[in-house]
C-alpha cells in the first residue's frame, strides 16, 4: 500500500507511540540547547536554534497530558517544517526512522476519536502502531498565527 | 644490620654471663675495709674506710657493665657482623659457625626477638614450623626439598637445605676452596679483589654433615630459648606486646593497615571518577554522532538520493560503533566502581572483625590468652620436631613424615564474604533510574537513548 510517504520518524511518549512523516520533518536537535522564554504558556518549552533560525519548541507530552518518564537530559527536539515555518516537538528520546516500505495504515482506535481534528492516521510497523497527529494544528492552538482570529483574540486578552 | 639491636638487648640480659668482676672488687674492698677498721678504731677511720668501700663498689659497678658482651648471643652477633663484612683469614670463626649457619642463627634470633616484642608470633612460628615439617618430609622420601618445594628457597631453612644438598652432591660455591673459586670466575689469583670474601671453615675443612648437625643443634637451642620466652621466663620478658608503650597495639596495627588500604582505594576511586568524566564526554560525542546519522538518514529519505543514503548509512554505522564502545566503557566503569565499593566494605568488615577478636583476647579473664597457649604448644611441637630431626640425623635413621593432623591444619578456610551481585550492569540497566543515583549510574541512564540509535534505513 502506498502511504504517500517515504518513511516516518517514530517515538514513544509514555504509553503511546507517535509518528511524524519524513516529509514534515526538518531535523533533530539536542534539547539541551533549548532556551526557555518568560511569560509563555506551559506547553511551550522554549526556543532553539536550528540551522540559523529560531524555532519554538512545544512540549507534546505536556500538551496531551501524558506523564513523561524521568530522564537525565531534557530530551530532543524534532523539528517540523512547512514551507518557511518551523517548530519543534520536545520528545524524550531519539526518534527511530522507519522506511515507508515497512509501514502500513491501520484502523484508528476508539480513543483516537477523542482527539478530534488533531488525529490524522495510524501507521503500523509489525506489532507496533504509531499515531500520526496533525502537529501543525496543535502548534497553532498553542501559538496562533499572527493574522488569525485566534491570534487577535489572544492579543486582546493580553491587552496588546 | 637490623638484628644488631636485638643482640644488644640480649647482651644486657643478666644471669647468662660469667660472674661480673664488680662483685669481686666489692668483696675485696670490703675485706680491706674490715682489716683497716680493725687497725684503726676511731670513728673518723671508720667513716673513711666506709667511703673507700663505697667508692670501690661504685667504681666496680661502672667498670663491670660492658663486660656482659661475652654471652653467647654477643659472640653470635660479632660473628654475624664479621660474616656480613666478608670475613677474612684473621677472623676467629668458631668451628660450629659457618656463613650459612650464621644466617640461620640470625633468623632464629630475629624470630625470638619478634616473639618477645612484637604481636603474637603464631604466624611466623607456624610458617617456620610448616617449612621444617615440609623439608623433613621431603628429606625422608629422599627428595630434594629445594626442588620439590620452591617456597623453601625463600625461607630461613635455605642455607640448611643447601648444606644438606651439598653433602650429597657438589659443594656450593661458598664452600669451595679459593682455587676453585678462581676457576669459576675464570681469573687468576691476582685478579681477585682484596676484599673478596673468604670461605668460612676453609671449604673442605669440615664435613657438611658435621655442619648440618651443628646447625640443627643451634636451632634446637634457640627454639628452646624461644619457648622459655613465650612461657614467661625468669626474666619476665613474656609480657604481651600491648603492655609496651613504645610498641603499637594490635588494634593500632589493624587500623594502620586499614588506613593504608583505604588510601590506596581512595586514589583508585579518584582515578575512576576521572575515567567516568571522560566516559560522559564520550557519551555526549556519541549522542551527537547519532543525531548526525539520523539527520543524514532523514535528508536522504526525503531527497531519495542513493548517494546520500549511502553516506547516511556509513554515518549510522559509525554512530553505532561509537555507541557500543561508549556502552562498554560505561559498563566497565560501573563494574569497577562496584567492586571498589565492595572491597572497601570488605576491608571495613575485616577490620571490625579483627578489632572484635583483639578486644575479646585482651578482655579475657584467663591469665594466659588462648592464642598465647596455642603459640606455646606450637613452639613445643616445633622443638620436638627439631629434636627428632637431630636424633634422626645422629642415628642416620629415616625421618618421620609430617604429622597428618598438621597437614590438615594447613588447609585454609575461606569465609564467604556474603551475597554479592555478579554484575552492576544487570542491576543498573534494567532498573528504572532514580534521580539520586551516582554519576556513573547516571551515565547508564542514557541507555534509554539506545533504541533510537538503531536506524532501519
Amino acid at each position: 500500500m502506498n502511504l504517500g510517504t517515504r518513511g516516518a520518524l517514530t517515538f514513544r511518549l509514555g504509553d503511546y507511540c507517535f509518528a511524524v512523516r519524513v516529509e514534515e520533518a526538518g531535523g533533530i536537535l539536542d534539547a539541551d540547547r533549548l532556551a526557555q522564554l518568560p511569560g509563555v504558556s506551559n506547553p511551550v518549552a522554549g526556543v532553539a536554534a536550528f540551522r540559523g533560525e529560531m524555532v519554538p519548541v512545544v512540549d507534546l507530552a505536556e500538551y496531551l497530558g501524558i506523564e513523561r518518564p524521568v530522564s537525565q537530559g531534557r530530551g530532543y527536539a524534532l523539528v517540523l517544517s512547512r514551507g518557511p515555518d518551523r517548530f519543534g516537538l520536545l520528545i524524550p528520546e531519539i526518534p527511530r526512522l522507519v522506511p515507508g516500505r515497512d509501514l502500513r495504515e491501520a484502523p484508528p482506535a476508539d480513543t483516537d476519536s477523542e482527539l478530534g481534528d488533531l488525529f490524522e492516521s495510524v501507521l503500523e510497523n509489525g506489532q507496533d502502531q504509531f499515531h500520526c497527529l496533525n502537529y501543525w494544528r496543535i502548534f497553532e492552538t498553542i501559538i496562533p498565527p499572527a493574522g488569525s482570529s485566534a491570534g487577535k483574540s489572544a492579543s486582546m486578552e493580553r491587552g496588546t | 644490620m637490623a638484628a644488631g639491636r636485638d643482640f644488644r638487648e640480649d647482651d644486657a640480659r643478666p644471669g647468662q654471663s660469667s660472674p661480673p668482676p664488680a662483685v669481686l672488687i666489692t668483696f675485696l674492698a670490703a675485706i680491706c675495709a674490715g682489716i683497716a677498721g680493725s687497725l684503726a678504731s676511731g670513728i673518723m677511720a671508720w667513716i673513711g674506710i666506709g667511703a673507700v668501700a663505697m667508692g670501690g663498689a661504685y667504681f666496680a659497678s661502672r667498670s663491670a657493665r660492658p663486660r656482659n658482651v661475652s654471652s653467647d648471643l654477643g659472640r653470635a652477633r660479632r660473628l654475624l657482623l664479621l660474616v656480613e663484612r666478608g670475613g677474612g683469614a684473621e677472623t676467629k670463626v668458631p668451628p660450629e659457625f659457618t656463613e650459612d649457619w650464621a644466617q640461620v642463627y640470625e633468623k632464629v634470633n630475629r624470630l625470638a626477638f619478634d616473639a618477645r616484642t612484637g604481636p603474637p608470633p603464631g604466624n611466623q612460628l607456624e610458617q617456620f614450623r610448616k617449612q621444617v615439617a615440609l623439608a623433613a618430609s621431603f628429606l625422608t622420601d629422599g627428595k630434594d626439598p629445594l626442588v620439590e618445594a620452591p617456597e623453601l628457597r625463600a625461607g630461613p631453612l635455605l642455607p640448611l637445605l643447601e648444606g644438606v644438598k651439598g653433602s650429597s652432591s657438589l659443594p656450593v660455591v661458598s664452600q669451595l676452596s679459593l682455587g676453585e673459586e678462581e676457576e669459576l670466575i675464570g681469573a687468576g689469583g691476582d685478579a681477585l679483589p682484596p676484599d673478596w670474601p673468604k670461605p668460612s671453615g676453609e671449604g673442605s675443612g669440615r664435613a657438611p654433615d658435621a655442619a648440618f648437625e651443628s646447625g640443627l643443634r643451634d636451632l634446637v637451642r634457640e627454639i628452646e630459648s624461644l619457648r622459655t620466652t613465650l612461657a614467661g621466663g625468669p626474666n619476665g620478658e613474656g609480657k604481651p606486646a600491648s603492655e609496651d608503650a613504645a610498641l603499637r597495639t594490635p588494634a593500632q596495627l589493624v587500623d594502620a593497615v586499614v588506613l593504608t588500604a583505604a588510601d590506596g582505594i581512595e586514589d583508585l576511586a579518584a582515578g575512576l571518577m576521572r575515567a567516568n568524566e571522560l566516559a560522559s564526554v564520550a557519551e555526549r560525542v556519541t549522542n551527537r554522532a547519532t543525531l548526525l546519522a539520523l539527520n543524514a538518514a532523514l535528508e536522504a529519505t526525503r531527497s531519495g538520493s542513493e548517494a546520500f543514503a549511502a553516506i547516511a548509512e556509513e554515518t549510522r554505522r559509525l554512530a553505532e560503533f561509537a555507541r557500543e564502545a561508549t556502552d562498554t566503557i560505561s559498563r566497565l566503569s560501573s563494574e569497577i566502581e562496584y567492586k571498589v565499593g565492595e572491597t572497601i566494605t570488605a576491608i571495613h568488615a575485616t577490620s571490625e572483625d579483627a578489632k572484635t577478636s583483639l578486644a575479646e583476647m585482651s578482655g579475657s579473664a584467663a591469665p594466659v590468652p588462648s592464642s598465647a597457649r596455642s603459640a606455646r604448644v606450637q613452639v613445643v611441637r616445633l622443638l620436638d620436631r627439631s629434636r627428632e630431626l637431630l636424633q634422626s640425623f645422629g642415628s642416620s635413621d629415616a625421618l618421620d613424615p609430617a604429622d597428618p593432623d598438621t597437614r590438615a591444619r594447613e588447609a585454609i578456610t575461606i569465609r564467604p564474604s556474603g551475597e554479592a551481585r555478579n554484575s552492576v550492569q544487570d542491576n543498573v540497566q534494567n532498573d528504572p533510574a532514580p534521580a539520586d543515583k551516582s554519576p556513573v549510574e547516571g551515565i547508564l541512564l542514557i541507555e534509554g537513548l539506545k533504541p533510537g540509535a538503531h536506524l532501519d534505513s
